[in-house]
């Protein structure tokens, strides 16, 4: 149960208390870590980043390559013109009102089959910037979202290459058009040259424990055309990757039985 | 466990009030200030019922904590009626379209069509969809909801300065 929250004004201060007390719980957007003090948490600390939106929030564009502060809610993301591609994957999230409070960073951090914007950035191979007592970090998306993060470390920052025209894909299957928890996600960032795949980065959610990369369907689409057989042909292979699981949402038997077909339908539309 | 003052611009109104630690906003304006029109479902951020506006925003006040809300502005249905006993357009076009029955979801779905209509003046059906997509409601299948919300949107663009005739 709680007993006491506190705002920190600097993050060297947040880290100092989450490095101190054991019972300190992290609180950016709190659309995940409020639920579980409603519940009653054994945490008895909050600390709460609300003091710190104007180092930790906001989109930076440098050439091709975005930065966004960890604590930018979606609905901000949303609106930004810059990131107009990536509309489909933070619209996936929730509703609108939630995703006003809902921050891209914690979607690193919540649990399966809601990792919709964390599998869109592991395709986008977007690299997290971190900090703690230590000192502050670079690490990839991919293994944020297979690690976390230790104790006293937070998240600031996450930096990616704007996608190629005609590259990004991004598909979810859900049991509603809107505010539902993922079936299948699917992202990708595909480039090709000569007519065939040169790269593909292609990334899985809600069929999986935690967002990552399936590098068996990646494979199976170099040097290939892009197209209906060799996207069956990826979707298969992502099978070998996906860790398909039940929940309230779908069966095991069924996110398995509907991966390749969504993968499919993510890299050519049908 | 000690309390903590948190300052609050309430429906226009400058409130100070004393709220546990880890109290919600939620909590802090039903029990702390009495205003029960925003209503306590799910505490998950599932079924909108607490749908208030932060600073503009709206939010599921049951995910905010209060402490960190220091200083902020918060609108809530008890403040949404013009006044003088009149009823805003969202809420005349609720009682007018049948869009409310047991009422529960109700305060929440005028503050989400509230926020939407503040950045949208002429939404289109889908809109209104997507903006009210974070509100349950169990009794009136959403689409005298979605109408009402469409018809007050229109009564707002009718009585808007720009729209008079000169």
């Amino acid at each position: 149960m709680l007993a006491a929250v506190c705002t920190p004004a600097t993050l060297a201060d947040a880290i100092a208390i989450l490095a101190d007390d054991a019972g300190a719980l992290l609180v950016g957007g709190g659309t995940t870590t409020v639920p579980t003090i409603n519940r009653g948490t054994p945490f008895t600390r909050a600390v709460s980043l609300s003091r710190l939106r104007a180092p930790l929030c906001g989109v930076g564009f440098d050439g091709e390559t975005v930065t966004i502060g960890a604590l930018t809610p979606l609905a901000a993301l949303e609106r930004e013109p810059g990131l107009a591609f990536l509309h489909a994957a933070l619209a996936a999230v929730g509703s609108p009102t939630l995703r006003s409070t809902a921050t891209i960073g914690g979607n690193f951090f919540v649990g399966e089959p809601y990792g919709d914007v964390a599998c869109a950035l592991i395709a986008l191979a977007a690299t997290a910037t971190v900090i703690g007592p230590e000192g502050e970090e670079i690490i990839t998306a991919e293994s944020l979202a297979a690690d976390g993060l230790g104790r006293a470390r937070i998240l600031t920052a996450l930096s990616f290459r704007l996608p190629p025209a005609g590259g990004w894909r991004f598909r979810k299957a859900a049991r509603r058009a809107l505010n539902a928890a993922s079936i299948v996600t699917v992202a990708a960032v595909v480039t090709e040259a000569g007519g065939v795949v040169a790269s593909a980065r292609i990334a899985l959610s809600g069929a999986t424990r935690r967002p990552k990369r399936s590098p068996a369907a990646e494979a199976a689409l170099i040097g290939r055309r892009l197209d209906a057989e060799s996207a069956a042909a990826a979707g298969t292979a992502a099978l070998a990757d996906a860790e398909p699981f039940d929940d309230e949402v779908a069966s095991a038997w069924y996110r398995a039985r509907v991966l390749p077909v969504h993968v499919r339908r993510a890299l050519v539309g049908a | 466990m000690r309390p903590s003052i948190v300052s609050l611009e309430v429906n226009g109104s400058h409130r100070d009030l004393l709220v546990p630690p880890g109290a919600t906003l939620l909590a802090a304006l039903r029990d702390g200030l009495g205003l029960t029109a925003t209503r306590k479902g799910c505490e998950t951020g599932s079924c909108g019922a607490c749908t208030v506006l932060v600073d503009g925003d709206p939010v599921m006040s049951c995910l905010c904590l209060a402490e960190p809300l220091d200083g902020a502005d918060v609108e809530t249905l008890e403040g949404v009626a013009t006044g003088a006993g009149d009823l805003h357009p969202i809420q005349q076009a609720f009682v007018d379209g049948f869009a409310t029955q047991c009422g529960f979801c109700t305060p929440g779905m005028i503050m989400a069509a509230k926020a939407l209509i503040a950045r949208n003046a002429d939404p289109s059906r889908e809109d209104v969809v997507v903006a009210i997509s974070g509100n349950v409601c169990r009794c009136t299948g959403y689409e005298a909801i979605i109408e009402a919300v469409l018809a007050a949107a229109a009564e707002m663009r009718a009585a808007a300065p720009s729209s008079r005739a000169a």
